[in-house]
């Protein structure tokens, strides 16, 4: 076969002899030039750099490092963002009001696969939507996260509901004590005002009117979260909290 | 590899692999937390008593919740069943302003679930029943099988949870009678 005619031949000898492709210097820019010069195309970009040129032997050790680096960040990185959604324990949202949110399928075969692996995995039985809809705000109306060491007002209003509870708990959900031992209101002995809205202060020191007891002990790595579970409600469906009104949150103090 | 590419070009691949394959774990992970959980609620049911009754939830308190999540207003029950042993009968009277109960299935999956107004009257009758085991019963059926709430399921391990709202402190002992005497069993 004739060199000449391979259009390939050019290629060949410029990676088989890459010394001949003049180092003369160091300067790299000498390299590529040359390297054009000897009939290589070069884009910007991708204009190879002089250690690139040079033949330098086989390195299967460096091979192997670079593989499994990239094997090993990947899997570490997959595994790690996985477990800080599950151990978070705050299934996606479906649908939300102001701070307030809502997932209608959670526990249901329409779960999606984040809720159905944090519902499993953290043992949680959830609210069937014959019996209810929970809503949960991690945020006051302004947005900010809720701190237990601060003293928020609950006002308005909630969907039509046969009755409702409140709850304090930590961002996690679980329970925290209280100076009152409870952690709870429910609607049955709230005082209302004349247009039927109603004001709760959830504090950590007793307050007059519906007190929502917070936590004796603060932790502010803890978090907090307000849990409004709506019993017998109408709006059990997503598609019919829209329009539903649910109460401002807002921060009256901190310490 | 280390001769064929230019380094930026050798680093960018590895970034994009590193990306893909973590995309990958990430999704893998997620769908089998579900089949690899070790404590379930169904399992942690059985830690309250024995299956095929009803059994009382410890009250829920800080560091101390017997299941994560419940609403600490209610008072609880569960009842673990297997439908193998036959279908299951669900009987209850709680003289409270609210109940609701909830059938899951062994993955926590939701079955079927009502609360005390849509149940139609004050008391809970409710039969859960595996299509074969209904087909069978439809033979020779039993006269207050009109009266029963009928629920087919093909999920043959489950629990139910029933919650109630204590209206105040000095009917907590009433309601949790009320609770411990629910029926859940087999059905004759």
């Amino acid at each position: 076969m004739n060199l000449a005619e391979n259009p390939f031949a050019k290629d060949i000898s410029g990676r088989a002899a890459p010394h001949a492709v003049s180092p003369r210097g160091n300067d790299p820019r000498l390299y590529s030039a040359a390297w054009e010069r000897a009939g290589h195309r070069v884009s910007q970009g991708l204009r190879p750099e002089p250690r690139d040129l040079i033949e330098s032997p086989a390195r299967p050790l460096r091979s192997l490092a670079f593989l499994m680096s990239v094997l090993g960040l990947g899997t570490v990185l997959g595994i790690g963002s996985a477990a800080l959604i599950v151990e978070r324990e705050r299934p996606f949202a479906t649908t939300s009001i102001g701070p307030w949110s809502a997932s209608p399928t959670a526990g249901t075969a329409e779960a999606d696969p984040y809720s159905v692996a944090i519902y499993t995995r953290s043992a949680r039985v959830p609210l069937a939507l014959g019996e209810g809809l929970a809503l949960t705000a991690y945020t006051d109306s302004v947005g900010q996260s809720l701190s237990p060491a601060c003293t928020y007002r609950i006002t308005g209003s909630t969907p039509t509901a046969r009755m409702w509870t409140l709850s304090a708990a930590t961002a996690k959900g679980e329970m925290v004590e209280t100076l009152a031992g409870r952690t709870f209101l429910t609607s049955l002995g709230l005082l209302r005002a004349d247009d039927g809205t109603f004001t709760v202060t959830a504090s950590r020191a007793p307050s007059s009117g519906n007190w929502l007891p917070l936590a004796r002990q603060p932790q502010a790595l803890e978090g907090l979260s307000f849990t409004f579970r709506l019993y017998d409600a109408p709006v059990t469906t997503g598609a019919s909290l829209e329009g539903a009104v649910m109460p401002r949150i807002e921060k009256v103090a901190c310490r | 590899m280390s001769i064929l590419l230019p380094t930026r070009l050798r680093l960018g691949l590895g970034a994009l692999a590193v990306l893909a394959l973590s995309v990958v774990v990430h999704v893998l992970v997620i769908l089998a937390i579900p089949r690899q959980a070790t404590h379930s609620s169904y399992s942690e049911a059985a830690t309250f008593g024995p299956d095929r009754q009803f059994n009382l939830l410890p009250p829920l308190r800080a560091g101390a919740e017997p299941l994560p999540g419940l609403d600490p207003a209610m008072k609880h029950a569960t009842c673990r069943y297997q439908l193998d042993n036959g279908p299951v009968l669900f009987t209850a009277s709680v003289p409270v302003p609210f109940w609701s109960i909830g059938l899951f299935d062994d993955t926590g999956e939701v079955i079927y679930s009502l609360n005390n107004r849509t149940a139609g009257s004050d008391i809970l009758s409710m039969l859960l029943i595996t299509p074969e085991q209904l087909s069978i019963l439809r033979e020779n059926p039993p006269e207050d099988l009109d009266k029963l709430i009928v629920i087919e399921t093909r999920a043959s391990r489950g629990f139910a949870l029933l919650r109630a709202l204590s209206p105040a402190a000095a009917r907590d002992l009433e309601v949790d009678l009320a609770l411990k005497t629910a029926y859940c069993g087999s059905f004759s």
